[in-house]
């Protein structure tokens, strides 16, 4: 069975996709925090933040627990490791190819070399 | 095993500055009319568009002028053709710069993505940079293309996918 995983990773992506969003991962990779702090380096209203908290929440980038009126958030990391291995694997498709190019131009550089010294 | 100059080095970034775009950046020790040649000529192309493991190129033209085609295809041990590229320029700088489209699409048919792509080669003191811009239709199809990764990562991962599921 194959299970076409790219949907959720589009979420991911879209989640990701905005900097404001990015800036709240930021955070939360040094640990939990309420929404008032994430709310605050942002250049926004606050439910325009929480409005971003929610589509990381929605990607499954971030969890929510609520204690008393408060609300903290913790960055789940698992998404995120698998988007970033995605990005890997076109890094490392599009890197074999340079390095074929670089030998390939070395190449070249030789042929050139060595027909210019035969003139 | 020639040498590789230290100021080559500065390795492939890939970058997405807007929602449809991916950006990838890479530096070459080589003078961009090389680089242009290696780009745009088809057996120099078959040495470095390596098509993933077990699967062969069988088809690679590539016309760098306007209105010019550009016509790759790989077959695999199921299926010829496994993927084709096809697109066209649309403008060419001969050394500088280059714009095709290009349409993959899986041997049935199955349309795997679609691009523009635009190729810019700048070049100071025998060092190229070379900086390829990919523009999507939508951002859902350029969120496709970072996470299908192409080729043999998404291959191998469906693979695992598969191992795990069983």
């Amino acid at each position: 069975m194959v299970v076409d995983a790219s949907p959720r990773l589009d979420q991911v992506f879209h989640a990701l996709a905005h900097p404001a969003r990015r800036a709240i991962i930021r955070q939360l990779s040094d640990g939990e925090r309420n929404l008032s702090e994430l709310a605050a380096p942002l250049k926004m209203t606050f439910p325009a933040a929480t409005k971003h908290v929610r589509v990381l929440e929605q990607a499954k980038l971030v969890r929510r627990r609520v204690a008393g009126r408060e609300h903290f958030c913790r960055l789940n990391a698992g998404p995120l490791k698998e988007a970033t291995s995605w990005t890997e694997e076109l890094h490392r498709h599009w890197e074999a190819r340079f390095r074929a190019l670089d030998s390939l131009l070395e190449e070249m550089k030789s042929e050139e070399q060595s027909r210019g010294r035969r003139l | 095993m020639n040498a590789i100059s230290p100021a080559q080095a500065k390795g492939l970034q890939i970058s997405t500055p807007t929602d449809t775009l991916i950006v990838l950046t890479r530096t070459f020790s080589a003078p961009r009319r090389l680089l242009w040649e290696a780009m745009f000529t088809p057996d120099k192309m078959r040495r470095w568009m390596l098509p993933p493991p077990s699967w062969t190129m069988t088809t690679c033209e590539c016309d760098a002028r306007v209105g010019g085609a550009l016509d790759v295809a790989w077959k695999s041990a199921d299926a010829d053709p496994a993927m084709t590229l096809r697109g066209v320029f649309t403008e060419v700088v001969p050394h500088e710069r280059a714009i095709h489209t290009e349409v993959m699409a899986l041997g049935t048919g199955q349309l795997v993505g679609s691009l523009v792509e635009r190729h810019e080669f700048s070049e100071a003191g025998n060092i190229t940079t070379l900086r390829i811009t990919q523009t999507y239709a939508s951002k859902e199809a350029r969120d496709g293309a970072l996470a299908s990764g192409m080729d043999e990562g998404m291959e191998a991962c469906y693979k695992q996918l598969e191992a795990v599921l069983g």
